[in-house]
């Protein structure tokens, strides 16, 4: 399927001389039309960079960013601006005016546009109604709760009629109840407008709720991409591995033996793998650390266990384990 | 010691000169006072706006040197003490209302005087502007004028007011210390009668009706921009 935002080797730096920081480094990625795609890294990974690099908040230095094939870089200012309005944007801090109220809020971006008043009131009133809060037109932004203003930026987002919704940390201000609401409500648009939706985020529960593909960034460069799926049941970058299964699932006493990493893949089997090692090998592990998570309906994650010295036996339960389907181990130690 | 009874016939000299010229002094203070604050801004707060939107990170870029003269006339203006600019700035009444005395006169010179204040005043209210409110307009598309006239301005009305009650108070004072050469007003009242005549029931008299009018000024300003503040309203 053609894509409908390609980042071509994008590159940013911040600074000059000596104290030149390189924000982003030769990132290419490819967002198909329709998806939900996330980009996920610690802070510090570039990802707020390259999201504001897609509307050009932000101008990279080298590189290009193809919205239905057609080069924004390349275009003036005004063309540009015509163009952003069919990629809208919401923010951590939610950006809303904070003297309108929420209906003259969603109204905004259509009186940008040259949208005639009485018309925008009608659809501003339409998407507070598909935000769920249709009473709140008259409030004003210090009067609602962080996850009413991101529903009222969300309702602005989509006033201009947007083809691509960029996510800049958009529920990383909100307690956890509300990121889901919020999470489900991208997920309606995406499903019932067929809005392409690109999430920045830090937090995996985001990305493994909501997002079909997912691109790892890591010190500016793209680690890995792919569907969600493969990318944290199997994480082929070292990055990924990290976010995977964090420093803090490692045992940290320097006496443990080996230690395998079992990843589980959303095809395993119900069987309880640790006792079977158990009682079909006879060889006793433990579980040294685990983080394991629900995705679609799936078991997907990481388990840490010891191993036994014993080199013949340490082979038996990597070869037991990654015999069964959906699961696969390695020796991390 | 005073002489009681000399001395209440000076009171009553005093008394009558109030009588008859004071109400038409604070007429004259607040006619000049209503036209300095008009133009001050019409030229302050677009200079303002300049400050910061031309800046490099502004929202519409201006080639350093305009800003760097920008900034150079408005310090320097803003460095002159206050009576020597005034002087300064007279020959600009002759060219504009033909005279250097009186009243009108003192209007021209006055502006030149109170816009560089408003110039700085709306500059530092523009840039308690929230970056990403400014940055989220952008994103929608929003032109440089499209983002001062519905983002920037809007969302620093109360600081705005607030900056004006300041600037208003100022230039009040300003205007009372034209009485000195030729301005009119409660100014020239206190100084003429009051300090060059020894009249000082006048002088104090002129002195309130100025603390007063500062006073007014200053609440409602206060008042307005609390009232303006969408951000103040009670949490439903």
């Amino acid at each position: 399927m053609e894509s409908i935002i390609e980042i071509q080797n994008l590159s940013k730096r911040f600074g000059a001389g000596d104290n030149q920081v390189a924000a982003l480094q030769n990132v290419s990625l490819s967002v198909k039309p329709g998806e939900i795609f996330g980009i996920i890294g610690l802070s510090g990974a570039g990802k707020s960079t390259l999201v504001r690099c897609i509307n050009l908040l932000e101008n990279p230095n080298e590189g290009a960013v193809l919205f239905h094939g057609k080069d924004l870089t390349s275009l003036k200012e005004k063309e540009l601006r015509l163009q952003r309005r069919k990629i809208s944007m919401i923010f951590q801090s939610f950006n809303l005016l904070d003297q309108r109220n929420a209906l003259d809020n969603i109204c905004f971006p259509m009186e940008l546009a040259g949208v005639p008043r009485k018309e925008a009131r009608k659809r501003a009133t339409e998407l507070l109604e598909t935000v769920g809060l249709p009473d709140k037109a008259s409030a004003y932004p210090v009067q609602l709760s962080g996850g009413q203003k991101q529903r009222i930026a969300i309702a602005r987002a989509l006033a201009s009629d947007p083809e691509v919704l960029l996510c800049d940390e958009a529920t990383s201000a909100l307690d956890p109840t509300t990121t889901d609401s919020i999470l489900k409500l991208l997920q309606k648009i995406n499903r019932e407008k067929g809005i392409t939706v690109i999430i920045i985020t830090h937090q995996m529960s985001v990305i493994e709720q909501i997002c079909h593909r997912v691109a790892i960034l890591d010190a500016g460069r793209v680690a890995e991409i792919g569907e969600v799926e493969s990318v944290f049941s199997n994480p082929q970058s070292e990055a990924g591995r990290r976010l995977v299964s964090p420093e803090s699932a490692l045992p940290v006493s320097e006496e443990d033996g080996p230690v395998a990493r079992i990843a589980f893949n959303g095809n395993a089997s119900e069987e309880p793998i640790i006792a079977s090692v158990a009682m079909d090998l006879g060889i006793k592990v433990s579980i040294l650390g685990a983080d394991t998570r629900n995705i679609n309906g799936k078991a997907f994650g990481t388990m840490l266990v010891s191993l036994p010295e014993n080199r013949e036996d340490k082979r038996r339960v990597l070869d037991y384990l990654n015999d069964h389907e959906g699961v696969t181990a390695e020796e991390v130690r | 010691m005073f002489d009681v009874f000399s001395d209440a016939a000076k009171v009553a000299q005093q008394l009558q000169i109030i009588a008859s010229e004071y109400s038409f002094a604070t007429w004259e203070t607040l006619y000049s006072l209503l036209l300095e604050v008009v133009f001050a801004y019409a030229i302050g707060l677009p200079l303002g706006v300049l400050l910061v939107t031309g800046e490099k990170d502004g929202i519409r870029p201006l080639p350093g040197w305009v800003m760097a003269l920008l900034n150079g006339v408005i310090n320097l203006l803003r460095s002159i003490p206050f009576l020597i600019l005034f002087i300064i700035a007279l020959p600009l009444s002759k060219l504009i209302v033909g005279t250097k005395v009186g009243t009108p006169a003192t209007i021209a010179p006055m502006v030149v005087a109170a816009f560089p204040l408003v110039a700085r005043m709306v500059e530092t209210s523009l840039r308690e502007v929230n970056h990403g409110v400014i940055e989220a307009a952008q994103s929608m598309g929003a032109s440089a004028w499209q983002i001062v006239r519905k983002v920037l301005l809007p969302e620093a009305v109360p600081s705005l007011l607030s900056g004006a009650a300041i600037t208003i108070g100022t230039i009040l004072g300003y205007g009372a210390m034209t009485g000195i050469v030729g301005g009119g007003g409660l100014g020239k009242l206190a100084i003429n009668y009051g300090y060059y005549n020894f009249k000082f029931i006048v002088m104090w008299a002129a002195v309130i009706g100025l603390i007063i009018l500062v006073q007014i000024f200053q609440s409602a300003g206060t008042k307005l921009a609390a009232v303006c503040d969408k951000r103040l309203r009670n949490r439903s």
